[in-house]
């Protein structure tokens, strides 16, 4: 039953879940240059990255509660950083990326298989709407099991909204848009870093 | 030798002074009617003089246009007078009606926004969404600058950026004050910014319902309205709208002596280079006549040439069409184009082509503006306040 009510809200939800996800990884997919199947291993390491997320988030909900929940919505600190980590992470690729398949070669954690990860674990770590909406109704479970269970079936209905996204791999040919893509994961990663600031300073 | 270059040049690319004269007829009446907006003409001489002195002013930019076929300068001067002129109209109507520059949520809430076209690209996904304008204007002004949009985008494609649009004559003016550019060579690369802050913006807007443009990163908003400073955010935004029309209208344009907000970073100058297909004009160069002097790549003011384009002999898709290259060119290799005819051929019959509706739309855009401005002056002399 758990099982089924996070994949419901999943699917229901994930219309917005992929649109915040969207900024993240469209830009990330599009610089890669990568074919459908490409880009489908990354999106694959993206969403581990992000159940990665949504799992610890099933932990802290487990271990919280409702009270807890509430606390953690006005914890802004806390995702003020997360968001400053994560335009750090995009802006240094955006704008170091000096070539060649891996993101930064001489920072292998940025290389090509962990830093889809890295960022899915960080996207996964924000608060969207659909979001809080599967913390709150985890969080009032009470069992460990249930909550990640919960979690997992949002993460897969939601996936179902971001897979497609594999299918930017048929314009790998047009170098444009690798440039492109490249540029728009800096300006994001900007735009990541204003959030981030707002959010620390409304702590 | 200068005096050679430019008979040769007035042989290439004008007329003479007879058949320039027919030529701005049609424009001479057209004007009459946009002007005067199709009413009587006004008897006070406060209404009258802006009137008279803009109709003949744009006729003259016209004729000159035709007769010496120097169609970037003279574009020039008549787009950075409209720009100039905008933004004095502008912010004075916005006093007029609001009481100052500063945009209030209560404005927001009534739909007091002006509808910009900058919006257009991000209200698309979210109103295929969710079925609303994440924009607090009027849906009548949303719906005109929709419809006028489209119109302008079949007709001339991108050639809105050198034509039409009411901001880009701001860096093109900073761009002329220099004699030489201090910065040359800017690497290819960030000429698809622009295309990267688009995308940018689509997906933050479909992201947030809300536009991250106007919100975060209009340059323009300096010189036009802002948002009413009430908390740390807003103070952010202003700081980075000023700075980007700093660094980006002023500072840069001056250095390179290039549209750099235009060529750079303007969203919607990328979003009208890939709706640019839709319009049956682009520039081409003829290959047999190009000695690839690439004089043409150093002069486009919005990167739109590079060694490549040349050597395929078309610009780039983020050619503004306002004709520089056509100018400078020696060889008259460089002319406009009509989609599916033969390269050089038709040359003379393109440019006209295009020239009359292009032309047509900055009269359109710039008449209102810069006779506002005249009478805000006069308004300003005979009375003391540049507000009625």
């Amino acid at each position: 039953m758990d099982f089924v009510k996070g994949l419901m809200l999943g699917l229901a939800s994930g219309a917005v879940c992929a649109a915040y996800c969207g900024p993240v990884l469209i830009p990330y997919l599009l610089s890669r240059g990568g074919n459908i199947l490409n880009n489908l291993l990354t999106i694959l390491y993206f969403m581990a990255g992000r159940l990665a997320g949504y799992l610890l988030f099933a932990v802290l909900a487990w271990a919280a509660g409702m009270a807890a929940a509430a606390s953690i919505k006005s914890e802004k600190a806390v995702f003020g950083v997360i968001y400053i980590v994560l335009a750090g992470a995009m802006i240094f690729y955006g704008f170091k990326r000096a070539g060649g398949d891996c993101a930064v070669k001489r920072a292998g954690f940025l290389c090509s298989t962990t830093f889809p990860a890295v960022l899915g674990f960080l996207t996964g770590l924000n608060l969207c709407p659909p979001f809080l909406l599967a913390f709150t109704e985890a969080a009032r479970m009470g069992v460990l099991w249930r909550s990640m269970l919960f979690f997992a079936a949002f993460f897969v209905g939601t996936s179902v909204y971001i897979l497609p996204l594999a299918i930017l791999g048929l314009g790998r040919r047009i170098e444009a848009l690798r440039y492109v893509g490249r540029l728009a994961a800096g300006v994001m990663g900007v735009f990541y870093l204003y959030l981030g600031i707002l959010s620390l300073k409304g702590a | 030798m200068a005096d050679n270059n430019r008979v040769d040049q007035k042989r290439r690319l004008g007329t003479s002074a007879v058949k320039a004269i027919l030529l701005t007829l049609p424009i001479l009446l057209l004007t009459g009617l946009m002007v005067t907006g199709g009413q009587p003409i006004p008897k006070e001489a406060i209404r009258l003089i802006p009137l008279a002195v803009t109709y003949l002013f744009i006729n003259s930019i016209f004729f000159l246009l035709i007769y010496s076929g120097r169609i970037s300068r003279y574009r020039t001067i008549l787009f950075v007078t409209y720009a100039a002129c905008f933004i004095l109209t502008f912010t004075t109507n916005l006093i007029e009606t609001r009481g100052s520059m500063i945009l209030t949520q209560e404005n927001m809430v009534k739909g007091e926004t002006p509808f910009c076209p900058m919006v257009i690209p991000m209200v698309i996904i979210p109103a295929a969404l969710t079925k609303t304008i994440i924009f607090p204007g009027s849906m009548a002004s949303i719906g005109s600058i929709l419809v006028a949009w489209l119109g302008v985008t079949i007709a001339l494609g991108r050639g809105w950026c050198s034509w039409g649009c009411f901001f880009g004559g701001m860096d093109e003016g900073f761009s002329k004050i220099a004699r030489q550019p201090v910065i040359r060579n800017i690497n290819r690369k960030w000429t698809y910014l622009s295309f990267a802050v688009l995308l940018v913006i689509v997906l933050t807007s479909a992201a947030t319902l809300s536009p991250t443009y106007c919100e975060w990163l209009c340059p323009f908003k300096a010189v036009t309205e802002f948002e009413e400073i009430t908390s740390a955010k807003v103070v952010v935004q202003t700081v980075i709208f000023f700075s980007l029309f700093t660094g980006l209208v002023v500072v840069m344009p001056i250095l390179t002596k290039r549209r750099t907000q235009c060529g750079l970073f303007c969203p919607m100058g990328a979003f009208q280079s890939l709706t640019n297909k839709l319009n049956v004009f682009d520039v081409r160069v003829d290959t047999n006549k190009c000695t690839q002097c690439n004089l043409c790549v150093k002069s486009c003011p919005v990167f739109a040439l590079d060694e490549e384009s040349v050597r395929k002999g078309r610009a780039r898709v983020t050619c503004s069409k306002c004709g520089k290259c056509i100018e400078v060119c020696p060889r008259g290799a460089i002319s406009f184009h009509i989609k599916g005819t033969d390269v050089g051929g038709n040359g003379r019959t393109a440019q006209l082509m295009f020239i009359y509706p292009a032309f047509l739309l900055l009269a359109i855009m710039g008449s209102g503006m810069i006779s506002g401005a005249i009478y805000r002056v006069l308004l300003l002399i005979t009375t003391g306040s540049i507000l009625k």
